[in-house]
């Protein structure tokens, strides 16, 4: 699910850090001395401006439409990446990924900074010095103080990541706790004469720089009020403001009159003067809706019927986007018949991936996965466990095996529960997962419940869950980022809606092997990245899940639209968009 | 879109005159009762042979995926499932409307399973549900609204509240809330225990949720039924409150019910299907007509046929239960019959 | 009188009670249901969600959570979505309620002619092949499911003859009366006929029944034997009276769907009214927008209910004592 992508994937990102603090965060990440991971481009701005403005392409109307509105519009507490996407376009934090395609989108340049920070101190000390001249979109000017109120704000918001992302300023426990009088002033000093902000940490984090550019860290004006603002429209520094919000009808986007660029790579000029999003429509009138010229691009997943169309009479439109990504059937390992390693391999020989890639859209959109980590991903290494007749890549299921090892388990003729999200495809790819199990010996129910609530309800112990349709995406690309996050011990908290370790696998040697795999990655990333690789075999022998396939992502847009840019961080650049 | 009104409650009825046999007779003469009854019928016989046709013509199992298959068609095999290969190559559209009852008669669903079949098996599920929740329903109703209009009193009150209750609650939301605790948790009632996805839970529910639009009226022609003469000196000659209903009150509610039960069948028909499509009635991979509509949506704009035929399935059965409802009513009806008209 | 009024008011808030009530305890039993999770976001913090458990009240008993949420809704009027955070939930129905009631009036207006026309004709025509003809017609309107219907129109609309005959047909949406009247119509026009097709069926058989019956009283007899032409009878005597019970037949189909009963049309034709958003609160289990369209609904299929009752009472005193 889209919906999921950049929540599921920067939760990684906290857990990561919260409960690893597993020192080097990726391969950009430097021991921490003079200049922070991710700058790439540590000079200011503009220099690494990617295509110029074309003005002949401005204006218009941008028409989005997205079935549903998806929560509160305060960048501060929203966590989805619907409207992380529009965040883009008009809230900007000290640092921010460049707004361009392709890889370099990964890469974090200054913002609201003039240059990437000063670190010093061990890693614990970051210095920004501020743009002066920026203005928000109620015309006031951009200072230390808004800075410094911003991130109170986090914690007086109770923002989803306060507690993993921000914990680390100095003053933030204390916050955490006592949101409403929560002060940072230890933590975030302004020196509003020079106008820089500096931020002191407990503890080093190679991270944060990343948690700096997204939006929860949007520096917002000093006087918002410290509650979560909901669909009131906060003021911003972007090329655009939020001109109104119904939530039940449409978002709207007007630019912003006080805007005026002053990075291209962090926050670029926009060519709508409009950009709306509708709500209410199904899929697939969206679909239509699209396809007539009524609206110029859809937010949700396309549906599987009208994929033929949009792939052949519109393909000029559609726009096929490679993701580092699966979706994958976790199998709680603590309950039978999941507790029986024999019974999770039958389901892994099982599994027909092509049977789920037609489902999921066909080989274009899809492609079957045998391993843990998805291919040209770090630490990846071509093997498969479980297809019939060997080889190194998923060839053909394995049904007379599966059925003899379900015997051998002794679990055939058990009830298995398949909980999946109640949309479309997920649903059919339930359907088709209930359909092997039945044929291996098990008796599967299909349990189908809302898409909002499925996630939490898979990873609760409390729900006994034995199977279900999962799916996981990378924020940036690091092996600990699946390995770790999804099937380490630390992740694993029995009773709770928060325990992102589905199957609840926690195996010591496995584990051991992991933290070494993480330590290695400070001195030598080949060697890690070798050591994860083993890490993903092991993994794959106890099978506590089945990897089923690495999706792809299409934006489907209206005739009219020119220049579609995807940006791997946060998908396609809505502003960047010609309607003209 | 409530079916607050579909039910036209029938005029009072007079005490019953020895009505069985005319009503029955009544019916035999009614060209569009008969009609209605065989083409019932046949939908009926034909839903029941279901494994026949998927076993014997059509060699299928239409509750098994069958995404990677192929099949025959004019002698050529082909993927039941193809892959889009023009353009992006982008989508898998199932097999059409083959016209060949042997394979694919109807085109397949995007698990690759043969439609016809399920049609056929979906058939059985939607008629059950159908026609045994009318039935649940009407029985009930009826048994609570005699009990309020017989006795009256405190029991009258607290019935009549809690049938204002279930009458104010929003027919699909009553439906879906429960239906979405009950499917995910079944439901234990003492010594009662239903599944989770099984079948009686759609039949309970919708039955639950239309009582009070037969026990009202009952409860009425109760209360009619308790000031007129005869009741009135059962009870005087000291009759006990059991003999009196089962000699003088039932035989005078059973026809006013009997006309509700296919007028019933109909609406709850009706209301199964709605519930499949906000995706909490019958569950895969059983089918009724609703979840194929359903599932049909989902390729209504390649092959359309998978949501409009079970869709004019329902429709074609729900006209002749509604107009078997009818004749029903005016054979039962003797005011109707005065009438003259059916 | 007023006793009956005032009796029928108590029991309509308790009714209103207890399905609050009933709501409010089927939500809790739902698993997976606690908000404060899905409030929170993803893999937060334990203290973060301990944060939102308190600031939402879900660490409270049931009971007081239910005296907060109703404090919230009637009293304070600040109820806000659990989903759409910050959203309050009053405004949210005010806003859709006239999206409701353009539905709800335009398909009552075409259900009525239709429904009075086909019932009025086919009892004056009785005895000839158009009854029966025009009773099927009623019965297939009465069968068919509303929103397979409202698909099919969608795909001959809106894809399939979109480029040919249907070239005029608007996007699916909503737009208000006052924006622009035209496209208002436009927008509502395939909303109103399908779910007025339903209606326009029960209504003629309904008026049907009840005409054949009037022109059998004495009052007709009497029409006709003072001279009258038989047109005359069955529109000036008959249909008059025949129209008492579909009036009070309107009253109670109106408020029930004013309330939202009309809720898979709206989704189908993706109308934001009261039924599309009690539909995405239940997809979303946002209990908040939940009670508050459920008690709106209830409100007014109750009201229906009373008005019409007390009406009744008002013509017929024997009712009172029922």
């Amino acid at each position: 699910m889209k919906h999921y992508t950049i929540a599921a994937a920067l939760a990684s990102v906290a857990l990561l850090s919260a409960t690893a603090a597993c020192g080097s965060g990726g391969s950009t990440a430097s021991g921490g001395s003079s200049s922070a991971p991710g700058g790439g481009q540590s000079s200011s701005s503009g220099s690494s401006a990617p295509a110029g403005y074309d003005p002949a392409h401005a204006g218009g109307t941008l028409h989005l439409v997205a079935n549903a509105a998806a929560g509160s519009l305060d960048p501060q507490v929203n966590y989805t990446l619907q409207y992380w996407q529009l965040y883009q376009a008009s809230y900007d934090g000290l640092l921010a990924f460049t707004k361009t395609a392709g890889d370099a989108s990964f890469t974090v340049v200054p913002d609201l900074a003039t240059a990437m920070p000063t670190v010093s101190d061990g890693g614990k000390t970051y210095t920004f010095q501020l743009h002066s001249g920026i203005k928000f979109s109620n015309g006031q000017p951009v200072t230390t103080k808004d800075v410094v109120a911003s991130f109170e704000r986090i914690f007086k918001v109770s923002s989803p990541t306060a507690g993993t992302f921000y914990v680390g300023i100095v003053g933030a426990t204390a916050c955490l706790a006592k949101p409403a009088t929560c002060d940072l002033s230890k933590g975030i000093v302004a020196d509003d004469a020079a106008n820089t902000v500096t931020i002191h940490l407990t503890a080093a984090d190679p991270e944060f720089p990343y948690k700096l550019a997204v939006p929860h860290a949007s520096i917002l004006p000093a006087d918002t009020p410290g509650k979560d603002m909901g669909t009131t429209p906060i003021p911003g520094t972007g090329a655009y403001y939020f001109a109104s919000d119904d939530p039940n009808r449409q978002l709207t986007m007007k630019r912003n009159p006080y805007f005026k660029v002053w990075s291209v790579a962090a926050e670029p000029q926009g060519y709508p003067d409009e950009i709306i999003q509708t709500f209410g429509l199904t899929v697939e009138d969206e679909v239509t809706a699209v396809e007539n010229g009524q609206a110029d691009w859809v937010y949700d997943p396309l549906p599987a019927d009208r994929l033929g169309e949009i792939g052949t009479k519109y393909e000029s439109q559609a726009h096929v986007n490679t993701l580092t990504a699966m979706f994958y059937a976790p199998m709680n390992v603590n309950i039978a018949p999941f507790n029986n390693p024999k019974a999770r391999q039958a389901v892994n020989w099982a599994i027909d991936r092509s049977a789920m890639v037609k489902i999921y859209g066909g080989t274009n959109l899809a492609a079957p996965a045998c391993t843990f980590l998805p291919p040209d991903f770090p630490g990846h290494v071509d093997f498969c466990d479980y297809t019939a007749g060997g080889g190194a890549t998923w060839t053909a299921p394995d049904l007379a095996k599966a059925k003899q090892l379900v015997q051998e388990s002794g679990t055939a003729g058990q009830t298995v529960g398949v909980v999946v999200q109640s949309d479309d495809v997920n649903k059919q790819l339930g359907e088709y997962l209930q359909s092997v199990l039945n044929q291996i010996g098990y008796k599967a129910v299909l349990k189908p419940i809302s898409p909002n609530i499925q996630f939490t309800y898979i990873q609760n112990t409390k729900n006994k869950v034995q199977i279900s349709i999962s799916s996981w995406y990378q924020d940036y690309p690091a092996a600990s980022d699946f390995l770790h996050v999804l099937l380490s011990c630390a992740s694993f908290h029995p009773g709770s809606d928060t325990s992102i370790n589905i199957s609840g696998f926690c195996d010591k040697p496995i584990d051991t092997q992991m933290d070494a795999a993480l330590t290695s990655e400070q001195t030598s990333m080949t060697q890690a990245n070798t050591m994860w690789g083993q890490v993903d075999k092991a993994v794959m022998a106890q099978a506590p899940t089945a990897p089923l396939f690495t999706p792809k992502l299409i934006d489907f847009t209206s005739s009219r639209i020119k220049h579609y840019e995807f940006s791997k961080q946060f998908y396609m650049l809505v502003d960047q968009l010609w309607v003209k | 879109m409530t079916a607050t009104s579909t039910v036209t409650t029938p005029s009072a009825l007079a005490p019953a005159r020895g009505p069985w046999r005319t009503a029955l007779a009544d019916l035999a003469r009614d060209r569009t009762a008969i009609a209605s009854f065989a083409i019932l019928m046949l939908i009926v016989v034909v839903c029941l042979l279901a494994p026949v046709y998927a076993h014997y013509i059509a060699h299928t199992d239409p509750f098994q995926s069958n995404v990677s298959g192929t099949t025959v068609v004019n002698g050529k095999t082909v993927p039941v499932l193809a892959p889009t290969t023009s353009g992006l190559g982008l989508g898998v559209t199932p097999i059409g409307p083959t016209g060949d009852v042997h394979h694919y008669f109807l085109g397949a669903d995007s698990q690759g399973r043969d439609v016809m079949a399920r049609l056929l098996y979906g058939g059985r599920n939607s008629l059950l549900i159908g026609l045994s929740s009318a039935l649940i329903c009407c029985v009930a109703a009826a048994l609570l609204g005699v009990i309020a209009g017989y006795f009256g009193g405190v029991v009258d009150t607290i019935l009549n509240w809690f049938f204002d209750v279930i009458w104010a609650f929003p027919v699909y939301l009553l439906a879906i809330s429960l239906s979405v605790v009950l499917l995910t948790n079944g439901l234990r009632l003492g010594p009662l225990s239903v599944q989770a996805g099984s079948l009686w839970l759609p039949i309970l529910i919708i039955a639950a949720v239309y009582v009070p639009y037969v026990a009202r009226p009952v409860r009425g022609q109760v209360l009619a039924l308790r000031g007129r003469e005869f009741i009135q000196a059962s009870i005087g000659i000291g009759g006990s409150d059991v003999r009196i209903l089962r000699r003088d009150v039932l035989p005078n509610i059973a026809p006013m019910v009997l006309v509700f039960l296919p007028l019933m069948a109909a609406i709850n028909m009706l209301t199964e299907a709605a519930l499949s499509f906000l995706s909490v009635g019958v569950q895969p991979p059983a089918a009724s007509w609703g979840t194929i509509i359903n599932d049909g949506l989902g390729l209504l704009y390649t092959r359309p046929t998978v949501a409009i035929a079970p869709g004019l399935m329902v429709v074609i059965t729900a006209v002749t239960l509604n107009l078997l409802g009818d004749s029903v009513r005016s054979a039962l009806d003797p005011k109707a019959r005065l009438r003259g008209a059916a | 009188m007023t006793r009956f009024a005032l009796r029928r008011l108590l029991s309509t808030v308790l009714v209103l009670f207890a399905i609050s009530v009933v709501t409010f305890l089927i939500f809790f039993a739902t698993p997976g249901v606690d908000p404060a999770a899905r409030i929170a976001g993803r893999n937060a913090d334990p203290a973060t969600l301990a944060q939102v458990r308190h600031e939402f009240g879900l660490d409270r008993p049931l009971p007081v959570r239910y005296v907060l949420m109703m404090d919230h809704l009637l009293i304070k009027h600040d109820l806000t979505s659990y989903v759409n955070r910050g959203a309050a939930v009053i405004p949210q129905i005010l806003h859709a309620a006239p999206v409701t009631l353009s539905l709800v009036i335009g398909a009552a207006v075409i259900w009525m002619v239709f429904g009075i026309l086909i019932g009025t004709v086919s009892a004056a025509t009785r005895g000839t092949i158009a009854d029966p003809v025009l009773m099927i017609v009623g019965v297939v309107g009465v069968s068919v499911p509303v929103y397979w219907l409202g698909e099919v129109v969608n795909l001959i609309t809106q894809d399939k003859l979109h480029s040919g005959v249907f070239s005029w047909v608007p996007p699916l949406g909503y737009v208000s009366l006052t924006a622009n009247p035209v496209q208002w119509a436009l927008h509502l026009l395939f909303p109103w006929l399908t779910l007025a097709v339903l209606y326009a069926g029960i209504y003629a058989r309904v008026l049907r029944g009840e005409l054949l019956e009037a022109l059998n009283e004495d009052y007709v007899r009497t029409a006709r034997a003072k001279g009258l032409s038989e047109r005359r009878v069955l529109i000036a005597h008959a249909l008059r009276c025949s129209l008492i019970p579909i009036v009070s037949l309107f009253g109670l189909d109106f408020g029930a769907l004013i309330g939202g009963a009309a809720l898979l049309n709206e989704v189908v034709f993706g109308l934001p009214g009261l039924g599309l958003l009690t539909y995405n609160s239940l997809q979303n289990l946002d209990l908040p927008v939940i009670i508050a369209s459920v008690l709106y609904a209830a409100f007014f299929i109750v009201l229906a209910n009373a008005v019409v009752d007390v009406v009744y009472a008002a013509i017929d005193p024997r009712v009172r004592r029922a």
